[in-house]
């Protein structure tokens, strides 16, 4: 497999190749969507294993299921619809989420963590902390489909169409789901900023 | 912070949908072109799209994380996905439900087949010889009868073989003219 020329193929015509039963270029879907993948499902477990065992379930159902592709939509709403999918199953299935902050994988590399916080002051550091805690909060209790609808669109900037595919509902509805969540949010969090 | 929350309004009720939509960038340039003329004149829906855009960019900002996180996460996902892509063949799916007990049973079928016909075969197919002489027709014992004669019948013929192989003279067929 030519390293170079995979990473200029489409998602579609790597899902081709895949089908021709050419499954090695898969491994290129996995790593053009894997941060996507993570982030979605980090965002809903908020928790980094959980987060982990989510996605890589969503690469292994598109995998196996990469023959029924057929084209009409982008691979990435088909897959991330997969991941929003096993998502939402999970936060029902949990019923509560432990909430975890993806800072706590930063402490690992302390430098990373220095420039992911560009706050230097301890009182900005502790507000910045506090809207942090306040905007999951926030987030955490919203209606699941308000959340999806924000978290694809702010985190993951999918365009409204795509959202409204990944949901399987119209846009109009996602305009009122991100519309709410992101009236919730300016709610609780506008005395920080 | 109390001051904030008191001056904290909604935008005007038919933009207020729009102006999110707006802040996102999406929606046709004719409809974004309405939203920037009312923004001009109207303070609370000026102050909205100002309030996103100092919070959402925050909520979007989750911490980056290390390179080493996302090639452990790259090589465990492909090692998933090769464990599952191990080749399959149509008849092993079919015989899989069956490969448990199959092998097993199918050798201690076997086994016991041939130790019933070791034990019980030797007298069984002397029994039926027997059966089977006793319940010739009578004609059909004549004739083997009849066949013993003419093997008998072969032993005369080859008798001059037989007298030379003794050491006596054979009867010429000129001393049986005279």
């Amino acid at each position: 497999m030519d390293d170079r020329r995979h990473q200029e193929l489409r998602d579609e015509e790597l899902v081709a190749l895949c089908q021709q039963g050419q499954s090695e270029y898969f491994n290129v879907l996995v790593h053009r969507h894997m941060e996507k993948a993570f982030r979605i499902a980090f965002d809903f477990s908020h928790n980094t294993e959980e987060a982990k065992d989510l996605s890589q379930e969503a690469f292994l159902r598109a995998f196996s299921r990469i023959k029924q592709f057929d084209g009409r939509a982008k691979f990435y709403t088909w897959f991330y619809r997969l991941v929003v999918n096993l998502c939402l199953d999970y936060a029902r299935r949990k019923g509560r989420v432990r909430w975890q902050s993806l800072d706590g994988i930063v402490e690992e590399n302390p430098e990373r963590a220095e420039l992911a916080d560009s706050s230097s002051m301890p009182d900005e550091q502790a507000m910045a902390g506090e809207a942090k805690r306040r905007a999951e909060s926030t987030l955490k209790s919203m209606p699941d489909k308000h959340r999806t609808a924000f978290l694809l669109r702010n985190r993951q900037g999918l365009s409204i169409s795509d959202i409204a595919r990944v949901m399987k509902t119209t846009e109009a509805t996602v305009r009122v789901y991100l519309h709410r969540a992101v009236a919730a949010l300016r709610q609780s969090l506008v005395e920080f900023v | 912070m109390s001051e904030k929350k008191q001056i904290l309004e909604s935008a005007c009720k038919n933009f207020e949908e729009d102006l999110v939509l707006y802040y996102y960038g999406e929606g046709p340039a004719l409809e974004r072109q309405r939203i920037e003329i009312h923004i001009v004149s109207c303070s609370r829906c000026r102050r909205f799209l100002d309030d996103l855009q100092r919070i959402l960019p925050q909520v979007a900002q989750p911490a980056p994380l290390p390179q080493s996180f996302w090639d452990d996460y790259y090589s465990e996902t492909v090692g998933k996905i090769a464990a599952r892509h191990e080749p399959t063949y149509w008849w092993r799916d079919f015989l899989a439900p069956l490969r448990a007990w199959f092998i097993p049973a199918f050798a201690t079928a076997a086994v016991a087949v041939l130790a019933v016909a070791l034990l019980f075969g030797k007298v069984g197919w002397n029994d039926q010889a027997v059966r089977s002489r006793a319940a010739l027709p009578q004609e059909v014992l004549a004739d083997a009868d009849q066949l013993e004669f003419f093997n008998a019948m072969d032993v005369l013929e080859s008798l001059p073989v037989l007298e030379a192989l003794d050491g006596a003279q054979p009867e010429t067929s000129a001393s049986r003219k005279g």
